[in-house]
């Protein structure tokens, strides 16, 4: 009796469970027809009054005259701007601590950092970002693997796109380390690994040689910058300073490294190297800084962007949420294209080319056949500050709503708790 | 012969204004024009005479020798004015020694050579407020500036244009309780808490009406502080939160002080009580983030659409660029906004007219019309666009930047 009466507790509770699962992830419909009122395709073309097809979470056709199957259910965008979602290629925000005290950690991972509930993601999602590359900060030198998410999933294995993506090389110097002291530091590292690999490859000969197995696996501390070194993970390099640069392009040749260079605002001084490396770069969040000229002492302002796309160097921007404005990346592109940035590069900065960059571009970053179908309903033009994102679709399911996003209403309307009582003396 | 005398001397006094002539016309033609103070003008001229605009409207007619700036299409508006704005001074802004200064100028401290003016110069903002810094209580008193100038005097619209107050917890911070030894050093008599810097700001204003009463020892601190309670010196009072507002609403009702709030971030929890009282606001600098808020729990329950609130519920709304550097400009804060919530012309004048009506200076600055200083900045576009560009500013009709 009382065994039985477990099993119907605990089969309704799983049903509860079921069916409190299946709130939370609509089932994803298997056709759908999305009616635009203009595409922003980043692979071609602008569309107006397009259609988007898609099937089990990928397009399957994008343009002006694709017929509705019969079958498909139709989202309504007629008045709305579709584009793909924003990637961000370069981040250190919503971990729990970014940096770690040691100076040479390649084997930690973002990934046990990550923060699911931190508002960063809730405001990533809200402001149309769909995936975005977590890597350790810029204060240690050798600082760890990143991953890959979307701002959406309550812990980081549902958010997780890519584990295990990129790996975080600083040059800044960090605490009392000079600049010397840390470049030495970094070529005591490689070379000591290369030791190792060395002694590695000659125990896997002898081994060979004397026809016994060899199961010796690499030390786990140096998987990673092995990877590295085999091209499977991309150093994600910061510079500080513009003599940082050709340390860091030094750094890239020598190991042969697939290599990103994320950037300080001083680096625009290397302009012109770093194009001439052809290595992409994600720039500073701050895109304007002010310099006093010393032969004339006028004040001068440096447009980053401009400098960069002038030199024509490929860049992706990245976002700082402690400044209103540069949170957002529409706004970073709005703010290149103010200064004469040309639009649709500035769109691909802050779509295709970052996600490029951290290797998703097979899925993200344009809206074309055979991607993934993940895209923003914009309310209006993407650069304009009048827009909001109204809708996100991750591979075929809305995960937001604005008109469900009760923050953003508070945010925008105060909730009478909030208001305080005419008089209270 | 003495009337011929008389009449010769009037002819020469007459001569002597007419004789330099017509001084230099200049023209700026524009696409549109946003006067602010009316209507939107299509194709329109602007003619400047010795800086200050002649004419202005449809159709006028460019005299021949007057300098031309075509802006083609691009959008001119009066030149922005900021309430509160990077203070372009040397040296410290706080003085230490004494929490209530009411008597110091901040126009003694100007910098014409200050990087903060040519910077700020090319967002749009033509005339700006300085004031001292808010480490004291009644710091002293603003000025109101021009970017323009070799030597301070020629920067200055309008000097003793306000007195500071801040009620923040500002004056408090960084003030060291004395642990165990003697209060030698001069931190320790500021304020410690909320309680005292209230007390603080009460004290002087009612040493300040005794002696108005007494007519006796003369005071300058006090005199200053009569002046204010007389009404004749506006008073600026940096409040953010919805508890400073209050306690400073409730010492104003006391004194019978006409107030203006600086900042004012949680301006909209206390809308109806502003409205009612006709007190202008001040929002500035745009940012909403905790951390840069000083109070972390209180921040969070901020409102992004404050200015929007404020300014429907009948308050009068001045955005400003703000006294930190790095902030956003006073151009992209009328945006963002209007993105939160803020009605567009609400927003335009929030950053021309309404900051000038509420600095004393709108028979100045603040709108294009006649007579007005000729301080106009043309636009690449829509104002309100985050892509749009300061193409040119011109202010007293000469270009500054482009």
């Amino acid at each position: 009796m009382k065994s039985r009466s477990h099993i119907i507790f605990a089969s309704v509770f799983l049903i509860a469970f079921a069916t409190g699962s299946m709130v939370h992830a609509a089932p994803v419909r298997k056709k759908l027809a999305i009616e635009a009122g203009r595409i922003i395709t980043i692979a071609g073309k602008d569309i107006k009054n397009g259609v988007i097809l898609v099937e089990d979470g990928a397009i399957k056709a994008v343009g002006a005259d694709v017929e509705i199957p019969w079958d498909a259910f139709v989202i309504e965008a007629k008045d709305q701007v579709v584009m793909p979602g924003f990637v961000i290629a370069h981040t250190s925000s919503g971990l729990d601590q970014a940096n770690e005290n040691m100076p040479e950690v390649p084997f930690i991972s973002t990934f046990d950092s990550i923060d699911p509930v931190s508002t960063f993601f809730e405001d990533s999602l809200r402001d149309g970002v769909v995936a975005m590359l977590i890597l350790p900060g810029n204060n240690t030198l050798l600082g760890g693997t990143g991953n890959i998410v979307k701002p959406y999933g309550r812990t980081v294995e549902a958010m997780l796109v890519k584990r295990y993506k990129g790996l975080k090389i600083s040059l800044q110097p960090s605490r009392n380390t000079s600049r010397m002291g840390h470049m030495q530091r970094f070529r005591r590292y490689m070379s000591d690994l290369k030791d190792y690999l060395e002694e590695y490859e000659r125990r896997k000969a002898d081994a060979e040689e004397e026809k016994k197995p060899f199961d010796e696996e690499i030390d786990v501390t140096k998987q990673s910058m092995v990877d590295l070194l085999n091209k499977k993970l991309t150093a994600f390099i910061y510079c500080d300073r513009a003599a940082d640069v050709p340390k860091a392009i030094e750094i890239q040749k020598t190991h042969g490294l697939k290599t990103v260079l994320v950037l300080g605002t001083d680096c625009y001084k290397a302009a012109r190297l770093i194009a001439k490396s052809k290595l992409p770069v994600v720039l500073d969040p701050q895109l304007i800084v002010w310099e006093t000229n010393e032969q004339t002492n006028e004040e001068e302002m440096k447009v980053i962007p401009a400098i960069f796309h002038k030199a024509g160097v490929k860049f992706a921007f990245q976002t700082d949420t402690s400044q209103y404005g540069r949170r957002y990346l529409w706004y970073q592109a709005a703010t290149a294209v103010k200064h004469g940035m040309k639009r649709d590069e500035a769109l691909k900065s802050i779509t295709l080319y970052p996600a490029q960059f951290i290797g998703v571009d097979n899925r993200l970053g344009s809206i074309e056949a055979g991607k993934e179908a993940t895209m923003l309903f914009l309310t209006g033009d993407p650069l304009d500050a009048g827009s909001w994102v109204d809708r996100t679709m991750i591979a075929g399911e809305i995960v937001y709503e604005r008109a469900k996003d009760d923050r953003l209403k508070k945010l925008l309307e105060p909730p009478i708790e909030m208001q305080e009582p005419k008089d209270t003396d | 012969m003495r009337i011929y005398v008389i009449l010769l001397t009037f002819l020469l006094l007459v001569s002597a204004f007419v004789a330099p002539g017509r001084a230099e016309v200049t023209a700026v033609k524009a696409g549109r024009i946003l006067t602010i103070s009316g209507e939107p003008i299509t194709d329109g001229v602007i003619l400047i005479e010795n800086g200050k605009i002649m004419e202005i409207g449809e159709g006028i007619e460019i005299p021949e020798d007057a300098i031309l700036i075509d802006a083609g299409k691009s959008v001119a508006m009066p030149g922005f004015v900021d309430a509160s704005a990077v203070q372009p001074v040397r040296g410290d802004l706080n003085e230490q020694s004494s929490e209530i200064t009411p008597t110091l100028r901040i126009s003694d401290a100007l910098d014409p050579q200050s990087k903060a003016l040519k910077r700020i110069v090319q967002t749009g903002v033509t005339t700006l407020f300085v004031s001292p810094g808010r480490q004291n209580i009644i710091g002293g008193m603003g000025v109101v500036v021009k970017p323009t100038g070799k030597i301070p005097q020629q920067m200055i619209v309008k000097d003793e244009a306000a007195l500071r107050i801040v009620m923040d917890m500002d004056p408090t911070q960084g003030n060291r309780t004395p642990r165990g030894q003697a209060p030698e050093n001069f931190y320790f008599r500021r304020p410690g808490t909320r309680m005292a810097l209230i007390w603080m700001l009460r004290k002087s204003f009612f040493d300040a009406q005794q002696q108005a009463d007494s007519k006796q020892t003369e005071d300058p601190n006090l005199a200053i502080l009569s002046a204010a309670l007389k009404d004749e010196i506006p008073i600026h009072v940096n409040a953010r939160r919805a508890i400073v507002i209050r306690a400073a609403l409730k010492v104003a009702d006391e004194y019978g002080l006409k107030l203006i709030f600086q900042e004012c971030t949680e301006g909209y929890k206390v809308v109806e009580q502003l409205a009612e009282r006709k007190i202008p606001v001040v929002l500035g600098p745009f940012y909403y983030y905790p951390q840069s808020m000083g109070q972390s729990r209180e921040g969070r329950k901020v409102n992004w659409n404050n200015a929007g609130i404020l300014a429907e519920a009948g308050v009068k709304v001045a955005l400003a660029s703000g006294e930190q550097s790095g902030a956003i400009d006073i151009l992209t804060a009328a945006t963002f906004a209007v993105r939160h919530g803020m009605n567009r012309d609400d927003a335009l004048k929030a950053i021309t007219i309404i900051p000038a009506e509420i600095l004393g200076v709108a028979d100045r600055v603040g709108s294009l019309e006649k007579g007005k200083d000729a301080d106009i900045v043309v636009l690449s576009g829509d104002p309100l666009n985050v892509t749009t560009r300061v193409e040119k500013v011109i202010l007293n009709g000469k270009t500054v930047y482009q």
